[in-house]
């Protein structure tokens, strides 16, 4: 049975500034996760993930598309106590104890008053907060409040959690010990969605990835499948816009620069259909080579150059 | 349950924010100046005052004269801010990115986040009124000798004259998501705007053998007296309560329960839209 569906999912922002340009920050996204899965979201700042799992939360509403969560529309407010959250830069209000917070949230959460204190002391050794518990969080370094807010996104035993860049600002060792609370939750059979602009971070512990770019999902898939994969670097003569578009939208192409990007192919033949594409819209190219790292791993490279 | 939650957790924001000590001073200081204000001289000043202009007073009704004069306009204005300038801020923090979200994803629906801001501004007011009045009361009481319930209804209206305002707090914290400019709207709006078309609609309504504002201006006035809070109108309908006097007109308690009817549905309404 698949938890969560995502049918030609589309945002559009309005910009901030004057230009009547709209942002596109999801462009027909759609596809499935499983139940009992961890399924890793992957892209460059930017990428519309957060505004994806917004959606998927009621936070934000989709300008067209479509999703379902446990087969139940999006609007449905009791869906929201099967779920978990732990949103990219929260702030939770910081007159709190790190045991206030979770025992606010968790009673929003629907969380039985009685079961509540267990939970409480359940879940901050779960997370090694227990000695911080009686701190107000504005005393907590961003580690700290990572770890709080991951023992907020659980203590209603969700059946489905979202976690929005949960290792941002959390050492090495931190890491380790998030990914081990997810995989023992992978265990309980909860299913976990993951966000995240670090590879390293989503291939160590998800099944399956999703890749978006500038809204564009590039590529979903097993981990190992979308890791084998062959790429191919084209260098050309300078593209125009139409060119531009067409790469990214049609053939989910990486783009580095105004003369440089890469594709991911399966055969030759996809190859040449791009050389095609090129040649009838009079691009000259100077070089077209097999990649020996994948696509992604390239794809991920960029991402990680540009931060 | 969850509604009951939310609500306790903005009496929570109330008192970390140390609003309720405050609210604490400032009655404090209040009820210090009636203690010297409410003496026997007072009150023979008021019965002397009342002889002058009626003829016919006794010591009872230079009480409630007293009281009336306790809970009039200007002390209305000052309490009233007061409680605006605080729940002011309760929209505003709660929509500071990272916590809105997360609230959100919560098994709240949006309407009862606003039914329960609502709610808990409400009681708050409520329960500080009393709280206040009830202690005026007692000394007043206490002093004179004449325990004057009517007084206390002032409560309520004081209460109703709030919510009139704080639907419309709650409107302008969700549009602006800013502290500041949700007082300054809001207290612009309470005085001079709501006073001036009062003000303009009594003159209207008593000038009329003298003068007149000539039709265009008249409907003008009329039109945004109609659609404003009518915070002053309530309050004289408290005066007359006090001094169990009969109510000149209902007009404008429907005319409030729609304005907060109509507030309500517009910030559900756009809470309800709204991206965040
Ligand atoms: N509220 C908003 N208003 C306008 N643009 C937004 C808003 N939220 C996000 N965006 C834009 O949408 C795009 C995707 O953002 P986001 O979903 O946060 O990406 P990610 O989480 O992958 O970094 C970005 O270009 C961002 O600037
Ligand atoms: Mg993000």
């Amino acid at each position: 049975m698949s938890v969560i569906t995502i049918n030609n999912l589309r945002k559009e922002y309005s910009s901030k500034s004057f230009s009547k340009n709209r942002i596109i920050a999801l462009d027909n996204v759609s596809f499935e996760v499983g139940e009992g899965e961890i399924f890793g979201l992957l892209g460059p700042n930017g990428a519309g993930k957060t505004t994806l799992v917004k959606i998927l939360l009621g936070i934000t509403f989709p300008t067209s598309g479509s999703g379902r969560l446990f087969d139940k529309d999006l609007n449905d407010v009791y869906i929201k106590s099967r779920l978990g959250y732990l949103p990219e830069n929260h702030s939770f209000p910081n007159y709190f104890t790190g045991e206030q917070v979770l025992n606010y949230f968790g009673r929003l959460s629907g969380v039985n008053p009685v079961d509540l204190k267990r939970k409480t002391d359940e879940y901050l050794n779960i997370v090694g907060m227990n000695e911080w518990r009686k701190i107000k969080i504005r005393k907590y370094s961003k580690g700290m409040m990572q770890r709080i807010g991951l023992a907020q996104a659980m203590i209603s035993n969700p059946d489905l959690i979202f976690l929005d860049e949960p290792t941002d600002g959390v050492d090495p060792i931190g890491r380790k010990e998030i990914r081990d609370v997810l995989l023992s939750l992978k265990a309980q059979g909860k299913t976990i969605f993951l966000n995240s602009h670090l590879l390293s971070e989503i291939e160590m512990i998800c099944d399956r990835v999703a890749i978006l770019n500038k809204g564009i999902l590039v590529k979903e898939g097993r981990v190992e499948d979308i890791t084998s994969t062959d790429s191919y670097s084209f260098v050309t003569s300078e593209l125009s816009d139409e060119v531009y578009n067409a790469l990214l939208l049609n053939y989910k192409a990486v783009i580095q620069s105004k003369s440089n990007f890469l594709v991911s192919a399966n055969n030759l033949d996809d190859v040449n259909i791009i050389i095609d594409f090129l040649r009838k819209n009079r691009i000259l190219i100077q070089s077209v080579a097999k990649e020996k790292i994948t696509l992604e791993s390239k794809f991920i490279n960029l991402i990680e150059h540009k931060l | 349950m969850e509604l009951i939650t939310f609500i306790s957790g903005i009496i929570r924001e109330a008192f970390a924010k140390k609003i309720i000590l405050s609210i604490f001073i400032f009655f404090s200081l209040i009820l210090l100046f009636i203690v010297f204000a409410a003496t026997n001289d007072s009150v023979a000043g008021m019965l002397a005052f009342l002889e002058a202009s009626e003829g016919n007073a006794d010591y009872r009704s230079a009480v409630i004269y007293f009281e009336t004069a306790v809970v009039s306009k200007i002390p209305m204005f000052m309490l009233i801010a007061f409680y605006l300038i605080i729940v002011s801020s309760f929209i505003p923090s709660m929509l500071q990115k990272g916590h809105i979200d997360l609230l959100l994803s919560k098994p709240i629906s949006r309407t009862k986040i606003i039914i329960g801001h609502l709610i808990a501004g409400t009681s708050f007011a409520f329960l500080s009124t009393l709280f206040l009045f009830g202690i005026i009361w007692i000394i007043i009481s206490s002093k004179t000798g004449i325990w004057h319930v009517p007084f206390l209804y002032s409560v309520i209206w004081f209460t109703f004259i709030f919510l009139v305002l704080y639907s419309f707090v709650i409107l302008i914290g969700l549009i602006t998501k800013n502290t500041v400019l949700n007082i300054l709207i809001n207290l612009i709006l309470f005085f001079p705007l709501s006073w001036i078309f009062y003000l303009l609609t009594m003159v209207t309504r008593k000038g009329e053998q003298f003068f007149s504002f000539g039709a265009v201006t008249e409907f003008i006035i009329k039109f945004f007296y109609y659609i404003f809070p009518k915070p002053w109108d309530l309050a004289d309908i408290c005066e007359s309560i006090i001094k169990q006097e009969s109510i000149a007109s209902y007009q404008p308690i429907i005319t409030s329960f729609l304005f907060i009817g109509i507030m309500l549905s517009l910030s559900i309404w756009y809470f309800n839209k709204k991206d965040y």
